[in-house]
């Protein structure tokens, strides 16, 4: 079956402008009557939910962290894109739209990357108004800097803390509402369940974290705002309660999940110092611009890095791309990361890292120069290895840091749950197989400030809906199984705790569903995940209990959610037979060794519909066309 | 090498919700890496807890590289621990003496209350920032970003007010449980922009108002917030909040 | 808005009255301290002053007046933080260390209430001893007057009074040297890891200066017996 993406006609540069005049309106004194639930505090969901409430939708907003202010997308360092031409070098939105659909290499919605592109100005011009302290010239006008993937000097950012002041913006917004009163506001409240109440999302399920207490909520629609799924690899750059169980749950009610298996895995982390490690810290890829990247040519060389002499160093990112070099994209960088530590030429106690030198950097520009640009990022390496930059070279390894995949939507950011709507990381929308630096943060802002404001009021505008009370079956039923499902994971009382498991699924999806893939590994992977789940539902021991605060019940939820997800991913790599951004597949390279497309057979969005766990997932396969009318498919090459 | 068998005596804060009476229980702890983070220490508390059968010890993080605020221990008397301008999650072992008596609370203060263990309410923070820690715009009616323009000196300041991580250090290092940092940070980042001006009279009757009504303490000028802080924000935050208070009022 | 007086039972407000008030006291005391010094002045010079002082009638009256509102007020403000302040953390820490520089937070700091309620005991006691003490009275010049002088000559001859004192000059100086800070810092509404080091600094030395100025009176005075070579008869 095909999916309808619901893109209006025309040409792609009146696409969007078209939908804003075709939409349903709701009365301004009708909007009250509405009631919105947005699960997630992130940028996507403090802009939209801050939005929703100041047109008038009474909101319900809800978050696992003890504040809104404190969702994920707070640690984001690097910037925001947009397309204002500042530096005068030349960019505009087909420029910032070009960049971004060739990033993703060609595997993402032609129409709903321009509407990115073409929101993005305004994007900064709100996050200004509302006091975010970015980066400013002598003259006092906003300062640009550029970014892996463009050739303009489009990302604004303020230091390395670009994602909390945007968040701390929205949330202020947000505040803001909450005392105007159209803000309803919990926190520490987890969602468990969607309620599909005659075939349209009408509420939810929730777990109270302080108390325990399971809760139906009741509304008119329901925005999914809740990130991404990197920690399905345990160890990730993502924060540890990032999870997949509010999409994962909706997809189990029926909502479709697209492309699950586009992971992006970031080169400059810093490395995994031992198994005790709980998550991972990216260091800025703008240290690439300096720093050289080798190991040493020969295997368990275990010489002090200064004592290698230059001969016995293989710089093999630039012997690998000469004209590239150490600037080569991030699934570049990671995947010749791992070749080299797979050989065993790693460095560090563990093996699992490589050299970032800056040696050669200082000796040429000095200290002075380095420090100036790199000194927080230096400082907080210190702090975290205990080892100074300054005299040895660090040690980097990739880490896993944002999922391309995510719920299935329309150009009107809506599942094909009539009323679920999917904003930010958790939607699979903009950016295809890879995606670009400083654009997670506009496009979870784009869609939570300039586009669901107006498309949830054309599904509100356009639809019937009855009244629902919170007693109906389909409310009973999700509360239930929300409350079963906990007793399950109380009562098994194993003898292998959380961690353990969600550690073992992580080396399974690294090892086999990560970097780069091949056949039988993702066969292996697929068959190794069903034992673990079995394993999991057997073994597993989640101490406390439901009616309190516990953490670790939390864990088990989501682990238990991962252990199907993840099974997934690896079906959707086995069975996506090419290579395209982040999805690298050994069998399908060029001789170059770059990811090979295959645009006949692939190009479209796998969109996974849940059928049943039967020992493994049962599901269907939709695909949505991608028809790229307005760009001229390329390969990639870096040499 | 790096020592892989450090160990500690571990005197950690229990409490079984907000209404139990809580206290001390003792842990030995060995096999500690001084590679691994504080909370790494307390992972591995835990797991071993939970292996035995026992009840782990609840405290909060999530970022855990030192953003998002989340966590909140008070380690030796000293909220985020010993090591300066550092939360501590991004606390390494490294900083402890090896077979150290380690004592862990939460932050106390009665407008924080004990969730459990080592967990406290911090909604009270929320609280304030909803009395007035915004600037009001409405979405889609910004007015192009590089209309006003900001001296760059301006907007740093606002920058090392904004960087405030809603972590709540300055209240439990307080000898007088003041959250006059937080809410001197906010005020101050905001009526440093040209937008922020508007409402910065309300903004800071307002803010103080409800920073009185959460159950925060008077500010004695005692730095000792400006000490712990995680990000070093400076009491000039609180000197600023002053202005702006008795601006608003001595103004009309 | 609110109004000045709720206005000035707000946190910010309290601590600027807190502040005012403490500066006034201050001041009274730079004064008294240098009126005391006149002790070593010529053999009638402490007499005279006090004279001056006292025969200023109504406006002495209306001074003193307004100094006991001041302390009022200042104690009151005092007493009402710290009683808060124990309300706002009803459990404490098992353990609780400062952390240092920057941190002001010290014996001084900490123990304001202590202090200041030492110098409230004080203050009355000191009055009913100098101010309502049996004296003699001389004639200087022609003018009646008290002879404070051999008041405060005598009474330094108890070593018990000298002991008392010199503890609370002591106190004093630890009161002053948070006091001195914290008022202007209160005040001047300005703050920042490179001013508060300064002005620290400078409060330090103030409180110091008070203490060991007015320390030194009746310390001098036991040590020669009323006879030393500073003070003229
Ligand atoms: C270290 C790091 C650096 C980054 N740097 C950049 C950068 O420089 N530029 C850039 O563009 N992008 C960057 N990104 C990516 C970007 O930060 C994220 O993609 C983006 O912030 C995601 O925002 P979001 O609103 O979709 O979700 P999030 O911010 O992840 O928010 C998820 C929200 O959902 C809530 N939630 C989740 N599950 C549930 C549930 N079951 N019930 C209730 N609530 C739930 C959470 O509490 C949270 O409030 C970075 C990411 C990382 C990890
Ligand atoms: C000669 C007498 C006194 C002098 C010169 C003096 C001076 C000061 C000064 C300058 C301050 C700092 C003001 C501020 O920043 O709030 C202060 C604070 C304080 N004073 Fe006094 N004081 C005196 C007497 C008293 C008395 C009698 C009391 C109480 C009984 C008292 C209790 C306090 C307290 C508790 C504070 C701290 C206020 C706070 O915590 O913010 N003082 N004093
Ligand atoms: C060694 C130190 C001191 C000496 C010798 C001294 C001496 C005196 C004398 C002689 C008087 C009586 C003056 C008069 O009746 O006209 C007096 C009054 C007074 N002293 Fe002191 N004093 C000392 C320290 C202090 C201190 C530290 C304080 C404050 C805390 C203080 C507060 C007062 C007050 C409030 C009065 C009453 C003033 C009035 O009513 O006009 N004195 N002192
Ligand atoms: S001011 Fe500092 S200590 Fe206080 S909440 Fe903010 S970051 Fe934490
Ligand atoms: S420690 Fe407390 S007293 Fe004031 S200066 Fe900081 S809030
Ligand atoms: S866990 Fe986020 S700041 Fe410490």
């Amino acid at each position: 079956m095909s999916l309808a993406s619901n893109v209006p006609e025309g040409d792609l540069k009146e696409k969007w402008t078209k939908r804003l005049n075709d939409i349903n309106l709701v009365a301004p004194n009708n909007k009250r009557l509405y009631n919105v639930i947005v699960v997630g505090t992130g940028l996507a969901g403090a802009s939209a939910a801050a939005s929703l409430a100041e047109l008038g939708y009474n909101v319900q907003s809800f978050c696992i962290q003890d504040s809104a202010r404190r969702a994920h997308s707070i640690a984001a360092q690097g910037g925001i894109n947009a397309a204002k031409n500042y530096p005068n070098d030349g960019d505009t939105i087909w420029r910032l739209f070009y960049d971004t659909i060739k990033g993703g290499d060609y595997r993402s919605r032609e129409s709903n990357v321009y509407r990115l592109a073409e929101i993005s100005n305004e994007i900064i011009d709100q996050a200004v108004a509302q006091g975010v302290p970015f980066a400013r010239e002598y003259g006092g006008l906003l300062a640009n800097r550029s970014f892996g993937g463009a050739q303009v000097s489009r990302t604004f950012y303020a230091r390395g803390q670009t994602g909390q002041q945007l968040l701390l913006g929205a949330y202020q917004a947000f505040m803001k509402e909450i005392d105007s009163g159209k803000i309803d506001y919990y926190p520490r409240h987890e969602m468990l369940d969607l309620v599909v109440h005659n075939g349209k999302a009408r509420g939810i399920v929730t777990r109270d974290l302080v108390s325990g207490e399971i809760r139906r909520h009741t509304a008119d629609a329901v925005l999914l705002c809740t990130g991404g799924y990197g920690n399905a690899y345990y160890l990730s750059t993502n924060a540890k309660n990032s999870n997949v169980t509010a999409a994962w749950r909706c997809h189990k009610r029926g909502a479709y999940f697209a492309n699950p298996c586009y992971v992006q895995i970031h080169p400059t982390c810093i490395p995994q110092s031992g198994d005790y490690q709980s998550k991972l810290t990216l260091m800025s890829e703008s240290l690439r611009n300096d720093g050289r990247v080798w190991v040493p040519k020969d295997k368990n060389d275990e010489r002090h890095p200064n004592d290698i002499p230059e001969e016995e160093r293989d710089y093999y990112l630039e012997r690998k791309y000469p004209s590239f070099g150490n600037l080569v994209p991030r699934d570049v960088a990671s995947r010749n990361a791992k070749y080299v530590t797979d050989e065993g030429r790693g460095v560090g106690e563990t093996g699992k890292a490589v050299y970032l030198d800056f040696a050669d950097a200082i000796e040429r520009r000095g200290r002075d120069y380095i420090e100036e640009k790199y000194g927080n990022l230096f400082e907080m390496y210190h702090k975290i290895t205990d080892e100074n930059p300054y005299e040895r070279p660090m040690r980097i390894f990739p880490a896993v840091h944002y999922t391309m995949g995510g719920l299935w939507v329309d150009y009107n950011l809506m599942s094909n749950i009539p009323g679920l709507f999917v904003l930010g990381e958790a939607n699979f929308s903009d950016h295809g197989g890879n995606r670009l630096g400083a654009s997670a943060l506009m496009q979870g802002l784009a869609d939570g400030y300039f586009v669901i404001p107006y498309t949830l009021g054309d599904y509100l505008g356009g639809e019937d809906l009855d009244q629902v009370e919170g007693n109906e079956e389909a409310f009973e039923e999700a509360e239930n199984y929300a409350q079963e499902h906990i007793d399950k994971l109380l009562n098994v009382e194993g003898d292998k705790t959380v961690v353990e498991f969600h550690q073992e699924l992580g080396k399974i999806m690294w090892d086999k569903v990560g970097i780069s893939r091949d056949e039988e590994g993702l066969k292996e992977a697929i068959k190794e995940i069903q034992e673990l789940r079995d394993e999991f539902w057997e073994r597993v021991r989640v101490p406390g209990e439901s009616a309190n605060y516990n953490k670790y019940l939390e864990f088990a939820g989501r682990v238990a959610d991962f252990l199907e997800l993840g099974e997934l991913m690896a079906k959707d790599a086995l069975h996506r037979e090419e290579s395209a951004g982040c999805h690298f597949r050994e069998e399908y390279q060029t001789e170059e060794g770059e990811a090979l497309r295959n645009d006949e057979e692939f190009s479209y969005v796998a969109a996974f519909e849940y059928q049943g766990l039967n020992g493994e997932i049962q599901h269907e396969l939709h695909k949505e066309n991608l028809e790229f009318e307005f760009v001229e498919l390329k390969q990639r090459s870096y040499k | 090498m790096s020592n892989d068998n450090m160990q500690f005596d571990l005197k950690i804060w229990k409490q079984e919700d907000g209404d139990s009476q809580g206290a001390f229980q003792e842990y030995h702890m060995e096999g500690v890496s001084e590679d691994m983070s504080f909370l790494e220490m307390l992972d591995l508390l835990n797991e071993k807890l939970i292996k035995n059968g026992d009840e782990p010890v609840e405290f909060d993080y999530d970022c855990r590289e030192g953003i998002c605020g989340a966590c909140s221990l008070v380690v030796n008397g000293i909220a985020h621990g010993p090591k300066e301008e550092t939360p501590v999650c991004e606390l390494y072992m490294r900083e402890f003496e090896d077979g150290q008596e380690i004592v862990i609370e939460p932050w106390r203060a009665a407008a924080f209350p004990v969730i459990k263990d080592l967990v406290v309410d911090r909604s009270a923070f929320d609280r304030i920032m909803a009395a007035g820690g915004y600037i009001s715009t409405k979405t889609g009616s910004a007015p192009e970003a590089n209309t006003i323009a900001v001296d760059k000196e301006d907007a740093d300041k606002a920058f090392d007010y904004a960087t405030c991580i809603g972590c709540g250090a300055c209240v439990a290092a307080c000898p007088n449980s003041s959250a006059s940092l937080f809410t001197g940070a906010k005020i101050s980042h905001l009526s440093l922009l040209p937008q922020g001006k508007h409402e910065r009279k309300e903004r800071a009757v307002r803010m103080v108002e409800q920073m009185e009504k959460e159950g925060f303490g008077d500010c004695s000028n005692h730095a000792e917030c400006e000490a712990v802080c995680p990000v070093g924000i400076s009491i000039s935050a609180i000197a600023r909040m002053r202005k702006e208070y008795m601006r608003a009022v001595t103004e009309s | 808005m609110p109004s000045l007086v709720d206005a000035a039972r707000s946190q910010v407000g309290r601590k600027i009255l807190s502040g005012i008030t403490g500066i006034l006291l201050g001041i009274f005391i730079i004064f008294h301290l240098i009126g005391n010094l006149t002790l070593f002045g010529s053999e009638q010079a402490f007499n005279i002053y006090s004279h001056t002082l006292e025969s200023m009638g109504i406006f002495l009256y209306l001074f003193e007046i307004g100094l006991v509102l001041v302390f009022l007020v200042h104690a009151y403000i005092g007493v009402a933080i710290w009683l808060r302040k124990r309300k706002r953390r009803p459990v404490g820490y098992e353990k609780y260390s400062s952390m240092g520089d920057p941190s002001k937070q010290t014996f001084s700091s900490r123990s304001m209430i202590f202090t200041g309620i030492i110098l409230l005991i004080f203050t009355v006691t000191h009055v009913a001893t100098f101010k309502y003490g049996d004296t003699q009275m001389i004639t200087v010049d022609g003018t009646q007057m008290k002879d404070l002088k051999a008041l405060v000559i005598n009474t330094f001859q108890n070593p018990w009074y000298v002991i008392y004192y010199i503890v609370v000059m002591i106190l004093l100086g630890f009161h002053l040297r948070h006091g001195a800070w914290s008022a202007f810092t209160s005040l001047t509404m300005k703050g920042g890891t490179k001013t508060s080091a300064v002005v620290y600094t400078v409060g330090t030395i103030f409180a110091v200066l008070m203490a060991v100025g007015f320390l030194f009176i009746p310390l001098y005075i036991y040590a020669t017996g009323g006879t030393g070579a500073l003070i003229a008869s």
